[in-house]
Parts: structure tokens; C-alpha cells; sequence
């Protein structure tokens, strides 16, 4: 296309100017008492509720939420291969991740983006190892998880979601599986972040000291009787000690988490029969 | 004689050590020297002569199961084709599938006798509801089904007029309105044993 030479142009792409406000505001993590915004502290997850069998056509379903974050899984099969490219002796899962569009600050997309597919991923490499696959040969279990409000720790809301609403389908499985998601900033470690927490912030006073080394958010997926971890994501800059110390922390929490899954789900089980 | 024992589980719970009195069972695991659970419900003790105690986990609701090998299969006929007849199946054994998996019947594996003599068209129809057994997990498509049994074949099958049709033998089937009589490889359906005869 030839180029206007005669006038000024503007650029030719534009950006949404409340992209920029969001990034550049700087946002305090603790308050003056030492609590985080929230009042919890820094060791401190979020108060949970837990449902299964909220999906009637489905499978199995659960429903969590985390203070605001919440998420709805539903499961269905085992039951035919979509795709009938490949025989095969074990059976498959296919995990599908969606914000839904009204779920976060900004409006998500309808289609699937490249974060939802990568948790997408991730939600898939996480549960397939709890998964007793060999039961249900030729056949294919789907998972659906939605997100109604993410504020923060989405991911570990959608893995814990999953295997509750796995082990609500009947789906013989190892182990559960429990995820929690931790934020590393300075020397500060908090739990189960919320959604301000876990975007890229700078502390009050520190335009004139140097820029934080370590910032980072790691999310884990945990199967608390076989002591393995299935999935881990981790963004930002740790260094591995870091990382291992960060690692340990969120140990304490899944073991909490796992209390609760089971409980909840005893008391649906009792419920229902 | 079997006790059971109404303790709750979750999946990857330890419910006791793997020794000569216990056995895993169905929704049990057995992995180093203990037995967990696999399924979230009520873990009931069987006991067995053979094998000990048999630990089951037993969910508060039938669990939709895959077609596995040997089992009996109710199947609805969608296709038939001179060497093979395609059919969907909808139960395995007593539960109900949520979704149908497709099957197949090959030609050999219709009849126990003369199986090179068989012609689809007179044993099977499209719509017809049948019992078969699982032979094998076939291929991508389709589980291998087989009827070569007295007990297996059509059990419900239409007439061409459309009324249900009642077996008057092994190989044939009468519609009641018309009196037209059809080929089908009929099953030896047992009657019920408590009817309301005596």
C-alpha cells in the first residue's frame, strides 16, 4: 500500500487506554497492621465451599468457589472416542479450560485463547495421572471447566474442581487431586493469591531502590496420598532455592485442602444414598 | 454370607494392609503392601472362600461401565450389510449407558452352526433389539459383538407393518396384525420364574 508522505499519520495501531491504567498503577501488599489487603496473612488460604452434582445432565460436577474465584466442572463419559484416529488399549481424557467472558477485569474472548488453551494443558497433564485410565478402554472421558469470577488462583480453583467432579462421575481415580497456587514477591510469600495479588505490582517507596529480583506465581497440583506432584506452572523470575522454599509452603496447604475435599464429598455421598 | 461394613472413602484413601485375609476388589487398588480405594463411596467386605476378604468400594449410584469382553450387551441393529451388521449398544450387562458405543456383528459370528450359510438380511433387520455377547474390543470404530448363543439374537423386532412381532422359532418371527411371518435369529429369552401364574 504506498505511504501518505504529504500528512502526518498517527500510528497505525491503537491500544484501549484502560490497558494502560491497569498496568502502571501500583498497588500495596501489605497493610499497615502486617495483614494483607484482605486481612488475611501471609500464610492464610481463602475460605472455600465446595459442591458436587450441581450438573444434572453431566456425569459427574463440582462446584468451588474461593472467597470470589469461582468454578464449575462437569464431566462426562467414559464414552466414545470423538476423534477415531487411533486405537488404543488405554482410555483418553480431554480437559477443555474456559474463562467465561465475564469472568475477569477485561472482557475474555468467546474462543478459547492461548492462556486457556495452556491451562488447558496443564489441567490435562495434571489429572491424567490420577486417572486409573486402563479401566475404561476405547473410550474417552471429557472435562469441562468454566470459570464464573476469577479473583486469583484460577487454575488450582479448576484442578481441585476437576478431581472432585471426577471422583463425583464415578471415574476410578489413584489419588484426588489438590492444587493451590502461591505468590512469591520480594522476600514475601503469600498463599492463594486474589487477582490483584497475583498481577505484577511494585510496593509503595521503592521507585528509588532497585527493582524486585524475584517476583514470580507458582501454581501446584498435588496427590496427597501418593506424594506426587502431577503439574506445576510457574511464571515470573525464582531462582530454584527459592522455588523449592515456596514449594514446601504450599505442601501444608494442599494437605488442608484435601481435608476439606473430603469431607465435603463424604458428606454428598452420605447425602445422596 | 456377607458383611458389610458402612465406613465412607475417597479416592487414594488407605483402607488396610495387602495380606493372605485381604484382597483388593472392584473400586479398590492394592499398590506397595497396602489397599486404597479408587472410588469415592462405602467400602464393603466380602467374604470369599478363595481369596480372604474381597474389599469393594461401592459408589451410592450404578456407575456407567465400558463394554468389556464377555459381557452380555442389549444393542439396537442401525445397519445391515451382507458380511457384517452394525448396531449401537445401549446397556452392558444391567446398567444403562448414558451414550451409546457401536458395535459389530460379522457374519461368521451370528449363528454357533453353519456359519458359512448365513444370510444378514434374514437374521437381523435395522431396529431390532438384540442381545449379543462382547467377543472382543475390536477395532477404532467398533466392539466385536457375537450372538452365536440360543440365548442371544433378536429379542424386540418390528414388523414391516410396524407392530411388534412375537417368535414362533428359532429362525422366524409372526406379526399378530397382519400374520406375515419374518426371519430373524431369534433369542431364547427364559421366562421370568416368579410370574403370576401360581
Amino acid at each position: 500500500m504506498p505511504v501518505d508522505r504529504m500528512r502526518i499519520c498517527g500510528p497505525e495501531e491503537t491500544r484501549h487506554p484502560l490497558v494502560l491504567e491497569l498496568c502502571g498503577r501500583p498497588v500495596r501488599l501489605f497493610q499497615d497492621d502486617g495483614t494483607r489487603l484482605d486481612g488475611r496473612s501471609a500464610d492464610q488460604i481463602r475460605p472455600m465451599f465446595m459442591k458436587c452434582g450441581v450438573i444434572s445432565h453431566a456425569q459427574g460436577s463440582a462446584y468451588i468457589e474461593m472467597d470470589r474465584t469461582k468454578a464449575i466442572c462437569a464431566v462426562y463419559g467414559p464414552r466414545e472416542f470423538g476423534k477415531r484416529e487411533d486405537f488404543s488399549i488405554k482410555g483418553r481424557l480431554t480437559c477443555e479450560f474456559k474463562f467465561a467472558t465475564f469472568s475477569c477485569k477485561i472482557r475474555r474472548q468467546q474462543q478459547q485463547d492461548a492462556e486457556e488453551k495452556e491451562f488447558s494443558q496443564i489441567l490435562l497433564q495434571s489429572l491424567s495421572p490420577a486417572v486409573c485410565l486402563h479401566k475404561f478402554p476405547k473410550a474417552q472421558v471429557d472435562i469441562y471447566v468454566m470459570v464464573l469470577e476469577n479473583d486469583g488462583s484460577a487454575l488450582s480453583a479448576a484442578l481441585t474442581c476437576g478431581s472432585l467432579a471426577l471422583a463425583d462421575a464415578g471415574i476410578e481415580m489413584y489419588d484426588m487431586v489438590v492444587a493451590c497456587s502461591v505468590k512469591h514477591y520480594c522476600k514475601s510469600t503469600l498463599m492463594d493469591p486474589s487477582a490483584s495479588e497475583e498481577s505484577e505490582l511494585e510496593p509503595e517507596g521503592t521507585s528509588t531502590e532497585e527493582k524486585p529480583a524475584e517476583t514470580g506465581l507458582l501454581t501446584v497440583a498435588y496427590m496427597p496420598s501418593l506424594n506426587q506432584l502431577p503439574g506445576m506452572l510457574q511464571t515470573g523470575e525464582m531462582s530454584i532455592a527459592t522455588t523449592k522454599q515456596v514449594n514446601s509452603k504450599r505442601a501444608v496447604d494442599c494437605c488442608v485442602l484435601r481435608v476439606l475435599l473430603k469431607r465435603n464429598l463424604l458428606q454428598f455421598i452420605a447425602v445422596s444414598s | 454370607m456377607s458383611s458389610s461394613q458402612k465406613r465412607l472413602c475417597i479416592p487414594g484413601q488407605r483402607l488396610c494392609q495387602t495380606d493372605d485375609d485381604h484382597t483388593p476388589g472392584s473400586g479398590t487398588y492394592s499398590r506397595g503392601s497396602f489397599i486404597y480405594a479408587s472410588l469415592a463411596g462405602y467400602v464393603h467386605i466380602r467374604a470369599d472362600k478363595d481369596r480372604g476378604s474381597v474389599l469393594e468400594v461401592r459408589g451410592e449410584v450404578e456407575r456407567s461401565t465400558v463394554p468389556f469382553v464377555g459381557a452380555i450387551v442389549t444393542a439396537k441393529v442401525t445397519h445391515v450389510n451382507p458380511r457384517y451388521c452394525k448396531c449401537a449398544i445401549f446397556c452392558v450387562e444391567d446398567s444403562v449407558l448414558q451414550e451409546s458405543f457401536r458395535g459389530q456383528i460379522r457374519r461368521e459370528d451370528v449363528r454357533a452352526t453353519e456359519k458359512d450359510r448365513v444370510e444378514m438380511y434374514r437374521c437381523f433387520r435395522p431396529g431390532d433389539l438384540i442381545l449379543a455377547r462382547v467377543l472382543s474390543l475390536g477395532d477404532m470404530h467398533s466392539y466385536l459383538l457375537t450372538t452365536a448363543e440360543n440365548e442371544l439374537g433378536v429379542v424386540i423386532a418390528q414388523s414391516e407393518a410396524g407392530v411388534t412381532m412375537i417368535p414362533v422359532s428359532w429362525t422366524e418371527m409372526q406379526c399378530p396384525k397382519t400374520f406375515a411371518k419374518e426371519h430373524r435369529k431369534v433369542a431364547r429369552i427364559a421366562p421370568p420364574s416368579d410370574s403370576a401364574v401360581n
